[in-house]
């Protein structure tokens, strides 16, 4: 057949085709290695009972998942606590970021300062974050109690009260997030061109209704873009809890996270801490999905 | 893990080995062993140094890792499960020889002790002795111990004419006198661990014990619903009605309860052994010379116990150099190192007869009452799952100490996570 022949390879694009291949295996071989390796692992782990403090490695089926699923009220509540350190983190840290970002593409004379300030929190480790906030916030010596005793009011417990605790990590969070936010952000407003805003000026549009109209649609496939990143790293909330109240009062601030670690790292139950693993996987993917759908929609309709 | 840097190990040693290959460099010996910065490390460094020039063949490094226990293990954790041949010694809380035997990540040394194992450990602390000692097999040797004390303030008690207490009742009295008395919005009566650390176990432990209840029940499971729990929990609760304790007592970490002490912002603190040597010696220190230790008080008309602590130190089940690394254990838990830790750490000694030692009393006069305290000292539960057994007793504690969770709730749910250990 004439279409065959068409595509029969010489013996030089074989060998080029060949070369191609093997100079991509060691990549591959890496990727296996070191992401499909351990991922497999981690689900085979799941379907055993495991623990290192006692011998044994034994096949039990599903059982670590019914167990996470419909026993176990401290997973649940740690896969609550994510969901609402989500909820309000994502949203917060995205309109406190647009703000920032807003500010920032302002034509300042000298531009170092506010970029300065944008990137120093995305800069500074997690970890330090919430040590930093856990010192804000301490009942005696912290900076928040000092300006609430200032303003003449009993000073709360933020990180022994669940609700204060919880809405503390939170202002940390966002705090901390809304800089990576803001410079997403700020390089999705400077590809807007200006003759928009030059246009929209000879109409009579006010600085309002520019920002709706011309600024807010332009920007949103940077906001998905910045939402997507968020909410993945915002799955996997760790440091900043981890840092502030290590969970506590109680478990009022443990997310998925720290459970799954404080189950593997400290427990020493492997099995059961793959199979949290697991689930906290499947929830990342879910997530990750329903953005992805949402913007290739929007792309098909735009 | 291990194999990266054994590569790298080997790669680093090949090129000076071909060029210098000299006999004395193959004789050398090089031990590491793994140490928190809690338990100076400095002290340790001295002692090592005395065990190099007696055993020339022999190089011994320090890794320091971990502020705290938690810290410390979850390092260790990560270094043994790995098998790593890297540390060849270490030390380890007294909570964990048993998880350290079931993992079997410490070398028996029961092959080492040979006909002498009973004498060697029948020298030791009858409570050290049995908590490095699992399943018949020695685990670890004792490094130092520890107990949790009650601290008080000489010079506030004698202002009032108070004796120190005996029992909770009587803690809870005398701090309400002095606190009416001193009228100092910043002196509060008696602090402990409430955060959810390892100390707030023995927030839990200790009332529950000096009220006469046991962790263990029948069957050896634990179980804490009992009248003794609940009088434990009542005992913070009261406390804390009364302003007896800081009110942020959730929050409140071992150290911060030294600090406080230290400033003078207390009159009692349940606190371990190190405390005492910042007291004496910090520059800000306000309460030099004004501090004294008694037995943690009871019930009235029960026994009062304490929560024994302290180091003990093991031998890796990777390590490369055994016979050589239980030889370095022998030294570091011997009398004589028992006694230059008394002296140079303040460290409480494994040995009985230290505690009467001239030259360790001459530094430290209140081994003398430490000895008592240590000698009542109760283990912590002993379950190879002891950091999970833990976390479930601080974590309600915490939410109990928070006002988040009641105490029908914190005993309901530390029983059925516990039996799901235990099971």
């Amino acid at each position: 057949m004439a279409t065959a022949k068409r595509y029969r390879l010489s013996k030089l694009e074989r060998d080029e085709r060949r070369l191609g291949y093997a100079l991509l295996a060691p990549a591959a071989l890496l990727l296996l290695a070191v992401v499909v390796y351990p991922i497999a692992e981690l689900l085979a782990n799941s379907f055993y009972s495991f623990r290192l403090t006692r011998p044994g490695y034994r096949f039990i089926g599903l059982e670590n998942y019914a167990f996470a699923l419909f026993e176990d009220d401290r997973f649940l509540h740690s896969v609550l606590n994510t969901v609402i350190f989500i909820v309000v983190t994502v949203p917060g840290a995205l309109f406190v970021g647009l703000g920032l970002a807003l500010l920032a593409n302002q034509p300042f004379r000298v531009k170092w300062p506010v970029r300065l300030g944008l990137l120093l929190p995305w800069a500074l480790p997690l970890v330090f974050a919430g040590l930093i906030f856990r010192w804000f916030f301490d009942f005696r010596q912290g900076f928040v109690n000092w300006l609430i005793e200032l303003a003449g009011f009993d000073p709360p417990q933020w990180l022994s009260d669940p609700q204060l605790a919880f809405a503390a990590v939170c202002v940390a969070i966002v705090w901390k997030s809304s800089s990576f936010m803001a410079l997403i952000l700020l390089a999705g407003l400077q590809t807007i061109p200006k003759s928009l805003y030059e246009a929209a000026e000879v109409d009579g549009a006010s600085r309002f209704q520019q920002f709706v109209e011309i600024t807010l649609p332009m920007l949103k496939p940077a906001i998905v873009v910045a939402l997507i990143f968020r909410t993945i790293t915002a799955i996997q909330t760790f440091d900043i809890p981890y840092a502030m109240t290590n969970g506590g009062p109680g478990t009022a601030t443990e997310t998925m996270a720290m459970y799954i670690h404080k189950t593997t790292i400290d427990f020493l139950d492997l099995g059961y801490g793959s199979a949290l693993a697991t689930l906290m996987f499947l929830i990342s993917i879910v997530a990750t999905s329903v953005y992805l759908r949402h913007t290739k929609r929007d792309t098909g309709r735009g | 893990m291990s194999t990266y840097r054994a590569l790298f190990a080997s790669a680093a040693l090949a090129l000076p080995l071909a060029l210098a290959a000299s006999p004395a460099d193959a004789q050398q010996t090089t031990l590491r062993i793994f140490v928190g910065g809690q338990q100076r490390p400095d002290v340790m460094r001295q002692i090592l140094d005395v065990y190099q020039q007696r055993n020339p063949g022999t190089r011994v490094e320090i890794e320091i890792g971990g502020a705290t226990s938690d810290q410390q293990q979850q390092y260790l954790n990560t270094v043994l499960t790995s098998r790593d041949a890297a540390i060849d010694v270490m030390l380890i809380d007294v909570i964990r020889p048993a998880q350290f035997a079931a993992a079997g990540w410490a070398e028996p040394l029961d092959a080492y002790l040979g006909a002498e194992k009973d004498a060697i450990m029948a020298r030791y602390l009858p409570a050290y002795r049995e908590a490095n000692i699992v399943g018949g097999k020695v685990i670890a040797l004792p490094y130092f111990a520890d107990a949790q004390f009650l601290y008080y303030r000489t010079d506030l008690l004698e202002k009032y004419k108070l004796q120190p207490p005996k029992t909770w009742e009587e803690l809870a009295s005398t701090a309400r006198t002095v606190m009416q008395g001193e009228n100092n919005p910043n002196l509060r009566g008696f602090a402990t661990a409430g955060a959810p650390i390892e100390g707030t176990v023995c927030t839990f432990l200790v009332p529950m014990w000096g009220a006469g209840g046991q962790f263990l029940g029948a069957q050896g499971k634990p179980d804490v619903n009992s009248a003794q729990a609940r009088r434990a929990l009542q005992l913070w609760t009261d406390l804390k009605a009364a302003n007896v304790t800081p009110p942020n007592l959730a929050e409140v970490v071992t150290d911060r309860i030294r600090v406080d002490f230290q400033a003078g912002n207390l009159l009692y603190a349940m606190q371990w052994g190190y405390a005492w040597n910042r007291f004496q010696n910090d520059a800000d220190s306000t309460v030099k010379g004004k501090t004294n230790v008694v037995p943690l008080p009871g019930f009235a008309g029960n026994q009062p116990a304490t929560c024994i602590g302290g180091w003990q130190i093991a031998v890796s089940a990777y390590s490369r150099n055994k016979q050589a690394a239980v030889g370095l254990l022998r030294y570091l838990s011997s009398p004589e190192v028992s006694k230059m830790q008394a002296i140079l750490a303040s460290h409480l000694p494994v040995f009985a007869e230290v505690y009467q030692d001239a030259d360790v009393l001459k530094v430290n006069p209140w081994f003398q009452f430490a000895r008592n305290v240590v000698v009542t000292g109760r283990s912590r539960p002993v379950s190879p799952d002891y950091p999970e057994v833990s976390e479930i007793i601080r974590t309600n504690m915490n939410a109990f100490l928070a006002g988040t969770r009641t105490a029908d709730q914190v005993i309901a749910d530390m029983n059925s996570r516990l039996a799901r250990v235990y099971r």
